[in-house]
This record gives structure tokens, sequence and C-alpha cells, in this order.
């Protein structure tokens, strides 16, 4: 418990970002809603977690996600879902990726690999001198031939392009996981945050 | 531009300018106040900062590179790094499931997508060749939708539960729909007219953008570009029916009624209701193109009709005051149960998921 909020919210919330999204697409027909549908469930779960973090904290998620959707209709009495399955299955869960599987460094690099690979050109140049090169601002600018002031700009944007690219995830789904492995899913996470 | 991603673009210029040298004590004040305005800012900062830091980690893949070499795009892709070897059992479990595979099945999907729909069309050509001149026959299951092009091209979308025949002669024109619901977009031919029957209505068009539903005598009509002509058949037969409360210029006499774009028309025994919308409400009127149920400001109990028009498992309303609850949004059509679990979740309504039928009651 003496961990910063932060680096658990990172660890055991973002990293199903991948899934929520996915989940909030299925259930909202609005695609211009989902950017802000995500934030806020983030922000109901920072702010619950700030008090005391949940067992399952990726049950805890999307349970906070599928209580949103309720309120919006509740308070507007509007809703738009696009549910090909069951709203309250929740079956992302079975083709998402255990943070479990994701701990390997090995994994880890190749997920911030794959992350890069999606970044559009700048992106990419900027992130690259920056971060693997350690280049300063102010010499990415002078590689780049981009005003100064301009750099900043561009780092801002990289660092949004590689947040969406990373958490966005690698994909992999596990064809073997009947739906039916849900529950034991979630008791293994349980059992690991304990 | 939403507000939460305008926080996300504040979130990252805070980022990067703390990035940036000339970071003072005054400029870290300024963030933490920031910070501290709301839980919103709190979780888009971190959310950056968390991928920020992570992508330190990217030294690692840079150290076969020689300095100044940014890597080409697609490198990583073919290279060894970013196969799975060995490793624990999930990974040889994967092996050869990489992160390339996600999109090759993508295509491959998409490959059988085009391959359903060149067989559908096969079957659609074969379908006029065999039964001319009688027309040819198209059907929609409960919950189908499906769409026809025609060889004057025009195209055809039937919705679910829906029965039509086409004939097309040098003269004219001509669908019968027998029952359900379909979307014409008619390719303009002022020499052969278009013209869809349903019961005792005609609907006639020359080039325009209309759809025609019929359930029994009753007939709706929505045009959301042109102008169509709709007349009725028996007219002469009947009493008088009662006057359309809107009628544009033309449609003195109820037997025959123009409808321009945006018309919404319900025909029914006793006559023609027309309503003038705009054309993005009668666009509205037929998202089910889209697979949706679009509702707004609608009772329960007509939303559930709406929704057993595309599903086999009927919704069952109890309580009359259940089905006058008013509820809005866009919906797929197939998603009966997603529908009825919102409810449930949203409003004072318990809902029994039975094998045949789903029935609503009052909490």
């Amino acid at each position: 418990m003496d961990e910063p909020l932060e680096a658990w919210f990172a660890r055991e919330i973002l990293a199903h970002e991948d899934a929520l999204v996915r989940y909030l697409r299925r259930m909202w027909s609005d695609r211009d809603e989902i950017h802000d549908l995500r934030q806020e469930t983030y922000i109901r779960v920072y702010e619950a977690a700030g008090k005391s973090r949940p067992h399952s904290p990726k049950a805890f998620l999307f349970t906070t996600a599928r209580h949103l959707l309720a309120d919006r209709i509740r308070r507007e009495r509007v809703v738009s879902i696009e549910a090909r399955g069951d709203i309250e299955a929740l079956d992302v869960l079975i083709d998402e990726i255990s943070p479990e599987e994701r701990a390997s460094a090995h994994e880890e690099l190749r997920t911030i690999a794959h992350a890069f690979e999606r970044l559009p050109p700048r992106c990419r140049e900027v992130l690259w001198l920056r971060r693997v090169e350690e280049l300063s601002q102010k010499e990415v600018a002078a590689r780049l031939k981009i005003r100064e002031g301009m750099v900043e700009k561009h780092v801002a944007k990289a660092m949004r392009r590689f947040a969406d690219a990373l958490f966005r995830g690698r994909r992999v789904r596990s064809r073997k996981k009947s739906k039916r492995a849900i529950d034991g899913e979630d008791e293994h996470v349980d059992q690991q945050t304990d | 531009m939403s507000t939460s991603r305008q926080i996300e673009a504040q979130a990252a210029s805070w980022l990067a300018r703390r990035d940036a040298p000339g970071w003072l004590p005054a400029d870290e004040a300024a963030l933490n106040a920031w910070l501290a305005e709301s839980t919103a800012h709190k979780v888009a900062f971190v959310r950056l900062e968390a991928a920020w830091n992570a992508s330190s980690k990217l030294k690692a893949l840079g150290a076969g590179f020689p300095k100044g070499v940014i890597p080409a795009p697609g490198l990583w892709r073919r290279s060894q790094f970013l196969r799975s070897r060995g490793g624990s059992a999930v990974e040889s479990a994967r092996a050869g499931t990489g992160p390339r595979i996600g999109s090759s099945r993508r295509r491959g999907r998409l490959a059988l997508y085009g391959l359903a729909a060149s067989l559908l069309v096969a079957a659609v050509v074969a379908g006029v060749w065999l039964l001319w001149p009688e027309g040819s026959v198209y059907r929609t299951a409960v919950g189908g939708l499906e769409a026809v092009p025609l060889t004057d091209g025009s195209k055809v979308t039937l919705n679910t539960e829906t029965d039509i025949r086409v004939q097309l002669s040098p003269s004219e024109r001509r669908v019968d729909l027998e029952h359900g619901e379909a979307f014409f977009e008619v390719a303009h031919d002022a020499k052969r007219p278009f013209v869809v029957r349903a019961g005792d209505r005609r609907v006639v068009a020359v080039g325009t953008k209309f759809s025609v539903r019929r359930d029994g005598n009753e007939v709706w009509v929505v045009v959301t570009e042109g102008k169509v002509r709709m007349e009725n058949r028996a007219a002469q037969s009947r009493a008088a029916p009662t006057q359309s409360p809107t009628s544009s210029s033309g449609s003195a006499s109820p037997e025959v009624v123009f409808l321009p774009a945006g018309s919404v028309a319900h025909a029914a025994d006793a006559g023609v209701l027309v309503k003038e919308e705009t054309a993005a409400e009668a666009e509205a009127a037929l998202s089910w193109r889209q697979g949706y149920v679009v509702l707004h400001d609608t009772p329960i109990a007509d939303a559930a009709a709406e929704f057993n028009r595309y599903n086999t498992r009927k919704i069952v309303i109890r309580d009359a005051e259940v089905g006058q609850i008013r509820i809005g949004g866009n919906f797929r059509s197939t998603s009966t149960d997603a529908f009825v679990r919102l409810l449930a979740d949203g409003f004072p309504i318990r809902v029994d998921e039975r094998e045949e039928e789903i029935v609503l009651t009052k909490k």
C-alpha cells in the first residue's frame, strides 16, 4: 500500500486500456465520446483507489465502466449501445493480456517497440532523438531543422501518440480461453494483487 | 474536440515543457496547482507520464543502431527481436502468433467478406436469370439486412423480414413490396419510372432516394432525396380519407400526394399523414441501414415493438407503466439483451429473460 497511486494506476489500470476501449466501443456507438468515457472511467477508478485499492483492479475497472454507462442513461436518459454481445458478460476480458503475461521485460520491450512502430514519422524522429540518443529539445530542433519553439509541440504530440499506441497493446488473442475462463482469470488476478 | 481531449493536450504541453530546458521551481508549482485542480487533469497527466517514462526503454532497442540513425518503419517488424522465441509456456504457446498476425487475420477476414459479397452478387445474378420474366424475388429473415444492386444501376437495401419482387421492363421499373421495409436508391431514368407497390399504395419516382415500409395495409414512406409521388390505387372505392395536415402543393387530392425530401408519410386505411422533417431527421428514421434502432424520447412500448421486428425472441411488457417510460439513444437492432439490461440498470424495471421471450415488469 505504500506504492504511489500513480505507479499502481499505470501498472494495474492503464495496462487494460486496449480492452477497456474495445469494450466502450462495443457498447457505445458515438466514437467521439469514447475518449471522454475512457477518461471518465479512469477518474472514477483513480478517486476510488485513492481511498482504498480494489482487490481485483481489472474487474473493478470494467465494473466502473459499466456503471458509468448505466449512469448516462439514468441522468440523460440517452444511451447509445453498439453491443453485439452482452453488456454484463464483459467478454472483452477473454482476449486480453493479463498483467502476469505482460510482466516479463522482454514482453514489455516488444510492446514498446510496437508502439514506436505505429507512430507517424515526425513523432518517431522526435521520440528517438530525445529518448534514445538523449539529445536535448534544442539539439533535436537543430537535427530536424525545425524551429526551437516547435520542438516542444512535437514532443507533446509524440507523447500523446506514443501513449495511445502503447496502451493499445499488442492485441494478442488467446483463442484457447473460453468464456467460462473469465471467472478463473479474475480469481487469478485477485491472488496476484493481494 | 471533447473536453477530455483538451485536457489531454494540456497535460502533454505540461510534460513537454517540463522536458524542455529552463524548467523552474515556479513552473513546478504551477504544474502542481494544475494537477490539484481536478482528477481529470491528474489522470490525463499520469497516463501520459507513464507512457513517457516507458519510452526511455526504447534505449534498449536502440543498442544495435549507430548514433544518428533512426530505425526505418517496419524494420523491427521483420527483426528477430519481435518474434517470440522460447521463454515461458505462455510465449511458446503463442509462437508464430506475433503481432503481425492480428492484421493478417483481419485481412483474412476481409478476404472472407469479399468472397461472401461476390457469392452474394453471383446468387443475385443467378436469381435474375432464373426468375426472369416473372421478376426476381429477394427475401431477408428476421434481423436480416441486405443490399441488392439492380441491373439499371439502382440499389435496394432490404431491412429485417422483407420480401420484394423486382421486374425491370423497357417502360417501367417495378418493385412489389410484399412485406417489410426497403430503401431505394433509384438511378435516374426519366423514361422508365421506378414504381414501388405496397398493397394499395404506389410510390413513383424517377431518380431519388426513399424508403417504403409495409405492414399489411399500413405503409410508411421516408424520402431523403428528390421527390416521390404516392398514389392510392383503390381510393375511389372507399370513403374520402382524412386530409393530411401538411399537404404539399399538388396534393389537394388525397389520392395523390407529392412527397419532397424530408417527408415522412404514414398511409393507412384512414388516409395519409405527412410530416415534414429535416433531411437529417429523415435520415435518422433510416438508421436501420446501419443496423441501428434510433430512439428519441420514445416510450419503451414503442421501442420494444421496434426491437421485436429484428429479433425472434420478443420483448414482452407486462406493466403498462413500464411501457410509458421514455428513452432515447442509438441501439444495435439485434442486441435486445444489451438493451434490456441497460433498462434494468437505469430504470426501476425487472427483466426476466426466458428462452422464448424477455418479460419486463415493474421493480
